[in-house]
């Protein structure tokens, strides 16, 4: 993470330019590492802060939930239901904050006109809750 | 009225004291009145030994091995009669009903008689051939008594039998010499399983007829240890059957005959050998009965002490798959008047199956103790890992002894939902049991971090767009 506390710490106002003059001379460079370091620039510039929480924390569910594939993969299935128990609480955790990622995203507004933050991220706590309860029964 | 009680008691328990297993009667057949005095010794030992025996001839027009549809009599002795046919009250399948209501038959065969064609189709129908011509008899010329058959050799002298295989036992066994005077050989096909030889003739014996006036015996019958002298036959249910081949060595010349083998002097056991005979198809040795029948659930050292009830439920009708279960199972041998502890021979043991249409144990029973007339075997094992209706199942089969079926049903039933080990006693799982837990750590931190960070710029920034 330290890239982005990195990108997010300058202020706002110089990053537009920056992105700015990085497309231009994105369009005229076709090299992929100015493209990934234009879109980089530019998430960490237009992206508000909420939702690059919720980025963080969806990258972190990526990689418990790749890991503990690979480890079911490599090491054996066992007991099986304590796979799937471990890989679908990450796995529904994953859907669940995406969720809440697309209801309070500023840019799906026009969409969500009548669910306030409060009332998603309400529903988020009670589904992710229930998503636990049931993973913790499951692996018995 | 207590009179009356008391003296059926003591009629019963008369009864019950007969020699046989199964019961007391006892028909000889014997069509020949004046032939009684060369039976008289068998006939008073069995006698002795507890039978009411009766005597009829094959054209006596009471005579009939069944009454009201049971067998009338529980034994039969087959004694051989000049003329050839038995009449229509022991016809071959008459016979073979007998057999079928655990009535028991001896024949006794003569070469000096034309075998009854009923007794010739009965024991075809049993898989044991005779030879099909009058006179046809056993010969050996090298154990024969020189005493009484010098010059036809057939007056066969043999040791009593040995045990059929290293793994049965020996009913039959003896010290000393039996004398087979002109005997009748049998040799038993090899489609039944239920035949068994009881004394093979030597391997010098052959079977030949003495009215073929050939210097050479050409095509003999049979020859050396297919030969049998004594063949016995027990059906499934336990009927047992016992052809012998020579009447003679039955009767009273040749109980305690002076014999010379070789030029040596000795002494015939017939007696003996017939009483071992008898007791053997009268079902008086080599019967089985089984006792408790006993299975129940080994809950552990520790459970079973804690518990108030320190004997455990016999025979529960469920039991759960991987579960401990003890088995245990009384059986006794009767042995002529009493029950005594059955002992199996040494290399051979009583086997437990746990079936569901094929068995999915099968298991060695070892003697555990011994009881007064009874021997407990036992073993325990863990049921299998497959639930469904299971037998605990004893077939135990064998030559000279009864058989053994016995089953009883049990349930085994899958893991109940409470009874599978928590996920943190299988360390295998406890790799996700960290992945749900990082997952749901890292959760609380992302909503405490929301709920922190949120109010100031998130709300103006909304309330800006």
């Amino acid at each position: 993470m330290p890239p982005k506390s990195r990108a997010s710490a300058p202020p706002a106002p110089p990053l537009p330019a920056k992105s700015s003059s990085a497309s231009k001379s994105g369009g005229g460079s076709t090299s992929a590492q100015d493209i990934v370091q234009g879109i980089w620039s530019k998430y960490t510039a237009k992206t508000p802060q909420r939702v690059k929480l919720l980025d963080s924390f969806l990258a972190f569910l990526v990689v418990v939930g790749v890991l503990q594939f690979v480890y079911c993969v490599v090491v054996g299935n066992f007991p099986f239901n304590a796979f799937l128990s471990g890989f679908s609480a990450t796995v529904g955790q994953f859907v669940l904050t995406a969720s809440l990622r697309i209801q309070t995203n500023p840019e799906n507004k026009a969409e969500f006109e009548n669910t306030s933050h409060e009332r998603a991220f309400a529903d988020f706590i009670f589904a992710s809750m229930l998503l636990h309860f049931f993973c913790v029964n499951f692996i018995n | 009225m207590r009179g009356l009680f008391s003296f059926l008691l003591f009629a019963l328990l008369g009864a019950v004291q007969a020699a046989s297993y199964t019961g007391s009667r006892l028909l000889v057949v014997l069509e020949d009145e004046s032939e009684r005095e060369k039976y008289s010794v068998l006939l008073e030992d069995l006698t002795a030994r507890g039978y009411h025996t009766t005597i009829e001839s094959p054209k006596s027009e009471s005579l009939s091995l069944f009454k009201h549809g049971e067998r009338g009599y529980d034994h039969v002795i087959l004694l051989p009669a000049k003329s050839k046919g038995l009449g229509p009250a022991l016809t071959a399948n008459n016979f073979l009903d007998f057999l079928k209501k655990e009535g028991n038959v001896i024949v006794a065969l003569s070469s000096e008689y034309a075998t009854p064609t009923a007794v010739q189709s009965l024991l075809l129908e049993l898989d044991i051939h005779i030879p099909s011509d009058k006179g046809a008899l056993v010969v050996d010329h090298f154990n024969y008594d020189s005493a009484s058959a010098s010059e036809k050799h057939d007056v066969l002298l043999l040791p009593y039998p040995a045990a059929l295989k290293p793994d049965l036992k020996n009913y039959f066994g003896g010290d000393g010499f039996i004398a087979f005077p002109r005997a009748v050989g049998q040799t038993l096909g090899n489609e039944s399983p239920l035949t068994a030889p009881i004394l093979r003739a030597p391997s010098t014996a052959y079977s030949y007829n003495p009215k073929d006036e050939a210097d050479v015996v050409e095509d003999p019958f049979a020859v050396g240890t297919q030969l049998n002298l004594v063949s016995a036959l027990q059906a499934r249910n336990s009927a047992r059957l016992t052809v012998v081949g020579s009447a003679e060595s039955l009767q009273n010349k040749w109980f305690a005959e002076k014999a010379t083998l070789a030029g040596k002097a000795v002494k015939t056991e017939n007696r003996d050998f017939a009483k071992k005979l008898t007791a053997w198809t009268f079902k008086e040795t080599g019967v089985l009965k089984v006792g408790k029948f006993v299975h129940y659930l080994d809950d552990g050292v520790s459970k079973r002490i804690n518990t108030s009830a320190a004997i455990p439920e016999h025979n529960p009708t469920i039991y759960r798959i991987k579960n401990d279960v003890h088995f245990a199972v009384e059986i006794s041998e009767y042995s002529y008047d009493h029950l005594t502890p059955f002992v199996p021979a040494p290399s051979d043991a009583v086997q437990l199956e746990f079936s569901m249409l094929s068995p999915f144990h099968r298991l060695n029973l070892t003697p555990i103790s011994h009881t007064a007339n009874a021997t407990l075997f036992g073993v325990s094992f863990k049921t299998p890992d497959q639930h469904g209706i299971f037998n605990f199942y004893i077939n135990y089969r064998r030559p000279f002894l009864t058989n053994i079926e016995e089953k009883r049903q049990v349930t085994v039933r899958h893991f109940a939902h409470d009874e599978w080990p928590r996920s943190w006693q299988i360390s295998a799982a406890w790799v996700w049991i960290a992945g749900i837990g990082v997952t749901v750590a890292g959760w609380l931190a992302f909503v405490a971090v929301w709920l922190y960070s949120a109010p100031t710029m998130e709300r103006s920034g909304k309330k800006t767009q």
